[in-house]
């Protein structure tokens, strides 16, 4: 007997409408399309900054006529020039160099423990407090942090007045070139322990209390079985905290007083400042390529890290 | 300039801005708008003004935008973009022969001049209150009126009275006394400092641009006491925050710092002190009517009583005959009026600026980052 329709129920019916409209629109046959169809706004986005990169790079060939503040129409390597010979951007682009390698180190020193311990602890409150003071900075922004630090290190800052208390005079703790670099890991530190700890998370337990029935310390456990395993984890949040600090723009700027410029601050200068937009365009292009070869030397040395998705070198 | 307007348009509209410049002043004294503009291009329900935020903003909306939304109905829309990054959208769009994203640009004479150079600004000749301004409106090194210099204003050496005790400072040097190191600010971009440097570091005005060095050799010495560099909300912050002493700043800004409660006094030094002009611009690809109604704007801004307000806000001398000082400026060397109070501050011609701006600021970035 052929079963009424209005045992069929409704949801089925709209599901089945579904289908059909979907069949129409993506038939089956283009199944083995589907993986390229979910890349494609990854192309596009990849394609658009290319295309940004095509347009900047043109005009870091052109120079700036200043009595008409147009673009040369004949192309010239004068930017790239005076990007390699002045003495200015060399100072800029080396203190950025220096600075992002150094709060990349010091990131990473004061991440793992952090990581190590939320990772690891039995305490569920000690774990949901170090996780809310994981996420709590990153709903505050950077320039609102940066200025925090203005009212903390400050001359009248809170510090300061500490310091006061016991008959020390004010000191200059901002605007020095240790400022920016205490921000930029205050700043990088909770990227870092989100990178870290899946890497710590996938290390089993066991492997520490094996090393230490087999008679090793924790001094000897951290060296040998923990800090190798963490690897793809410090690959990872090394490779973030570097290229992150190397491109910073806000910190140098506020903690810096004015005087301890990073490259993005010069290339800002050169397109806001004094128009010359070949000029900014010339270090962007310089910017991008440093940190690209900085990325691809850790890759060809220490694989991608947690980046790599699960799969190591 | 106007090579893109129709002709029968072009009379018109000069009529038009006769007719307004009276309907203006009429407006002022009661007479209804619908009479006043009869007879206008069809009027945009707002125009867009870009300014500078704080105080600046607030007196240009007391002084002209309201008194002009008043008169007009057209509101306006304060775009508190930076001037400097407003410059870039402005030319990407005349290169594009695009709608502007605003229609007027309140901006440094300096940075205006570069967007004339450029082509990019509308010109402004045919504005009836241009024949009753000063000299002063009249932009240096370009044709025409491709922007109009609104008021001057002047880079003070702004100090705080408790550091001063026997009075205000002499001279520039100061900056560069080791009792102050660490406790001095300049512009980060070395602004209004470069003249002052020139004399105080030896060197004479007429040097400018040929020989610098007088200049360099200030700033080498300034690098050693360890100023703070930053832009305008800075120095307040600075000042409020007991980081310095002294700064070289504008003296709107130490002026709405003292307003504000904040222990500061300024000064022109014996040297003189750098004395500029901002002023407004409208920029090219407007729709006619906005274009017309933007240019009214500007007009105006060049009244006595929308200067006198707008300016009284600012603490700065207009371009307008007759204004008034405000009473907390009478006799102030940073609010000149006579021959004699121009003669002690420092003038560099836009054109000048405008070619070498990029060179100094360079220069001033080599020695401050080294």
């Amino acid at each position: 007997m052929r079963p009424s329709r209005t045992s069929y129920p409704l949801s089925w019916r709209l599901m089945d409408a579904l289908e059909a409209i979907a069949a129409a629109v993506w038939p089956r046959s283009f199944s083995a399309a589907v993986p390229w169809l979910m890349l494609l706004p990854a192309v596009v986005l990849v394609g658009l900054l290319v295309l940004g990169l095509w347009d900047m790079a043109d005009g870091s060939f052109r120079t700036l006529d200043t009595a008409t503040f147009l673009p040369s129409d004949d192309y010239s390597l004068t930017n790239y020039h005076r990007a390699f010979t002045e003495k200015l951007f060399f100072t800029v682009a080396s203190r950025s160099l220096i600075g992002s390698l150094i709060v990349t180190a010091v990131t990473l020193i004061f991440a793992f423990p952090y990581s190590y311990v939320m990772v690891r602890t039995r305490s569920t409150v000690l774990r949901k407090f170090l996780l809310i003071a994981l996420f709590l900075p990153f709903f505050i922004g950077q320039v609102v942090r940066a200025y925090g630090w203005l009212i903390i290190l400050g001359s009248q800052g809170m510090v300061n007045e500490a310091l006061g208390l016991v008959g020390v005079s004010p000191i200059r703790l901002l605007y020095n070139y240790p400022a920016v670099l205490f921000g930029l890991v205050q700043y990088m530190l909770p990227f870092a322990v989100l990178m870290l700890a899946p890497a710590l998370t996938a290390i089993p337990e066991e492997m520490e209390s094996a090393a230490g029935s087999l008679g090793a310390n924790w001094v000897r456990t951290f060296i040998h079985v923990v800090l190798p395993l963490a690897k793809p984890g410090f690959i990872g949040a090394g490779l973030v905290v570097m290229t992150l600090s190397l491109t910073d723009f806000a910190i140098p700027a506020i903690l810096g007083g004015g005087s301890q410029d990073f490259i993005a601050n010069a290339i800002y200068d050169q397109f806001f400042r004094t128009s010359d937009q070949g000029m900014g365009a010339t270090l962007a292009l310089l910017l991008v390529a440093v940190g690209s070869i900085m990325v691809g030397v850790v890759f060809a040395l220490f694989g991608a890290g947690t980046l790599a998705i699960g799969r190591s070198k | 300039m106007t090579g893109s307007i129709k002709p029968s348009f072009l009379l018109g509209r000069r009529r038009f801005l006769q007719g307004v410049g009276l309907a203006g002043a009429a407006g002022l004294v009661g007479m209804p708008f619908g009479r006043a503009f009869a007879a206008e291009p069809e009027k945009p329900k707002e125009i867009i003004v870009r300014a500078w935020g704080g105080s600046w903003v607030d007196s240009l909306k007391a002084g002209v935008s309201d008194p002009f939304t008043k008169l007009t109905g057209i509101a306006v829309r304060h775009d508190l973009t930076e001037d400097n990054e407003i410059q870039p959208k402005l030319w990407a769009a005349a290169a594009q022969k695009r709608v502007p994203p605003i229609h007027v640009n309140w901006d440094t004479t300096t940075n205006a001049t570069k967007s004339a150079l450029r082509g990019v600004t509308e010109d402004l000749s045919d504005l009836p209150n241009l024949k009753t301004v000063s000299d002063a409106a009249k932009p240096v090194g370009v044709d025409g009126y491709p922007i109009v210099n609104t008021y001057g204003y002047v880079y003070v050496l702004a100090y705080r009275p408790e550091a001063f005790p026997e009075g205000a400072p002499k001279s520039w040097n100061v900056l560069l006394d080791p009792k102050f190191k660490g406790r001095v600010a300049v512009y980060n971009d070395g602004i209004g400092l470069h003249f002052p440097a020139e004399v105080a570091g030896g060197g004479k005005l007429e040097d400018i641009p040929a020989n610098m060095q007088p200049a360099w050799d200030f700033f080498t010495k300034l690098k050693a006491n360890e100023p703070l560099m930053g832009e305008d909300p800075d120095f307040t912050t600075w000042f409020q925050k007991g980081e310095i002493d002294v700064a070289c700043t504008i003296s709107s800004n130490a002026r709405e710092a003292k307003k504000n409660g904040i222990a500061i006094a300024w000064t022109v030094p014996d040297e003189g002190a750098t004395y500029e002009t901002d002023g407004l611009w409208v920029p090219k690809y407007l729709p006619e009517n906005e274009l017309y109604w933007a240019k009214q704007y500007v007009n105006f801004a060049l009244t006595l009583d929308a200067q006198q307000v707008w300016l009284d806000g600012l603490g700065l001398p207009g371009v307008v005959p007759g204004l008034k000082p405000p009473a907390d400026l009478v006799g102030d060397a940073s609010y000149p009026t006579k021959d004699e109070d121009y003669k002690k501050l420092l003038r560099v011609s836009s054109k000048v600026q405008v070619e070498h701006e990029s060179e100094w600021f360079g220069k001033f970035k080599e020695i401050m980052q080294g």
